[in-house]
């Protein structure tokens, strides 16, 4: 059991230094700077440590808010030391929530049918 | 059943536009299962704004310490981003996030 956890802990400590390093590649290339090796293990170590810090403040903003699933508000909550981050985090929010709306009419019109021969079912 | 191959290569093609598209980023099932391994009960759940924002906020943190790993890199005249210019910004990038 324990061995099964670690590995899987393995796999998306994998998964975070694979990101980390496209991400820094990327800036290297638009900066003219690149990152050695090491960096980018460094920050890939930072992150997920840093993932272990955000997972347990969102949980006790859930746990206050007295709900057990973790939501967008909570993850505003998580980015309010810095202005300009938690502005963005905002704006991204009420994108995600803009484009959900969009999708949502976007199959209004094709779930319509559907919803009234599933209606003459019941 | 779908064929496997053909439906990876499918992935495949798809991840090569996103490249192109300046698209890096975290998936969304990994930022889950980051978030979900630290919880310390089991029943908390994560919803899927929460971590489609997750991977914005965990993407904005790395591009962070990378660019300011960067500047300093480049207020010393390195052409290269080596580990002392990350160790010196590390402090105040905890403090920030």
């Amino acid at each position: 059991m324990s061995v099964d956890k670690d590995e899987t802990q393995q796999r998306l400590k994998a998964a975070v230094h694979y990101t980390v390093g496209r991400l820094c590649q990327r800036m290297g290339e638009d900066h003219r700077r690149e990152f050695s090796r090491q960096v980018i293990a460094a920050i890939a170590e930072t992150a997920f440590r840093q993932c272990d810090v955000f997972a347990k403040d969102l949980e006790a903003f859930a746990r206050h808010a007295k709900r057990s699933t973790v939501s967008s508000e909570d993850v505003k909550l998580v980015a309010r030391r810095s202005t300009a981050l938690s502005i963005y985090i905002q704006n991204k929010s009420e994108e995600l929530n803009q484009e959900q709306r969009d999708l949502k009419k976007k199959n209004a019109g094709k779930r319509k049918s559907r919803d009234t021969e599933e209606e003459s079912r019941e | 059943m779908a064929n496997p191959y053909a439906e990876r290569q499918i992935s495949h093609s798809v991840e090569n536009m996103a490249e192109k598209d300046a698209e890096i980023g975290f998936k969304k099932e990994t930022v889950i299962k980051l978030l979900s391994s630290s919880f310390k009960e089991d029943k908390t759940r994560l919803s899927g704004d929460a971590a489609l924002l997750m991977a914005e906020l965990l993407k904005v943190f790395v591009q962070e310490a990378a660019v300011r790993s960067q500047k300093q890199a480049e207020s010393e005249d390195c052409d290269q981003v080596d580990i002392e210019h990350f160790e010196k910004i590390l402090p105040q990038l905890l403090l920030d996030f």
